[in-house]
């Protein structure tokens, strides 16, 4: 007689017994695969504008960047200049601490150094542990 | 002849099964839930060479006190997804600082190759709008050469 069977086993509804495993399914995938951009990098604080604070040179170790990223080194008042690599300003600061733990870092960049020698001075002087760092300019 | 169920009669009527016709929509309002409190951020990240360090540390900080200045390798100052000349970073963080409630913090996010003039000078704008937290955004260095301490 008719074509169709009526006493077809094929379910016609959507099984929804597993609806919620598939929300948690979904849920959880999106909970894992959300990446937070973290926010990193070297903290520094600025001095308050116009904060002008004297300091004895006996305390101050200049470190000089210069443009092909040289990294010259001077104690307080001494002339003599130690010519370094970024990276052994660390050992040079853990040296000269031990000696003066009121020592501070005057970071002094040429105008024309790229920023990265900075970053690798700045990070060698906090791997060091050191807090009390100025970021000037070279002038003249 | 023993009696069933050590003599305690079960007549209670509830259902003693958590019912799970409505587990889905639990799932899918925890699931729109948390799609719909997601706050992006909607400025655009700009691409820019970033500097390594080792002594690279989480900025402890809320999200929405901390605010991106990218500078580019040609000097170009970029905040919000605006292009600011440098005399008036000042002008534009000033705002931003008050609007935080002096919880500012600045990621300074410059390009490697940046010639330091330019870093400074935004630096002396940062100092005048009194936003004196500052980070430099870098990368941590992927060959780990040292041990960490």
């Amino acid at each position: 007689m008719a074509l169709l069977n009526p006493k077809s086993k094929v379910s016609s509804d959507i099984p929804d017994a597993s609806m919620a495993d598939i929300a948690f399914l979904l849920l959880i995938f999106f909970l894992t695969t959300t990446v937070f951009n973290e926010e990193k990098g070297l903290p520094i604080v600025l001095p308050e504008a116009a904060e002008e604070v004297a300091v004895s040179q006996r305390n101050v170790l200049h470190i000089i960047i210069q443009p092909n990223g040289i990294v010259e080194i001077k104690r307080g008042e001494s002339v003599q200049v130690q010519q370094v690599r970024p990276a052994d300003v660390e050992a040079i600061w853990r040296q000269d601490v031990a000696a003066n733990p009121n020592l501070i870092a005057a970071v002094k960049t040429h105008p024309d150094a790229p920023y990265r020698f900075m970053v690798d001075v700045l990070d060698a002087l906090q791997s060091a542990g050191a807090e009390r760092i100025s970021l000037q300019i070279l002038e003249g | 002849m023993p009696i069933r169920g050590g003599g305690f009669q079960r007549k209670s009527k509830a259902a003693s099964q958590i019912p799970t016709c409505s587990m889905a929509d639990i799932a899918f309002l925890l699931l729109i839930f948390f799609m719909v409190s997601t706050a992006f951020r909607t400025e655009r990240s700009r691409i820019i060479a970033w500097p390594v360090a080792e002594a690279t540390e989480k900025i402890d900080e809320k999200r929405q006190n901390i605010v991106h200045l990218w500078i580019h390798a040609d000097g170009q100052v970029w905040i919000n997804d605006q292009l600011v000349p440098i005399p008036q970073v000042s002008n534009v963080v000033a705002p931003l600082y008050v609007a935080t409630d002096r919880r500012l913090v600045v990621a300074i996010r410059g390009d490697r190759e940046a010639p330091y003039r330019f870093v400074d000078a935004v630096q002396k704008e940062l100092q005048e709008a009194g936003a004196v937290r500052v980070t430099f955004a870098t990368r941590l260095e992927q060959m780990v050469t040292r041990e960490v301490r």
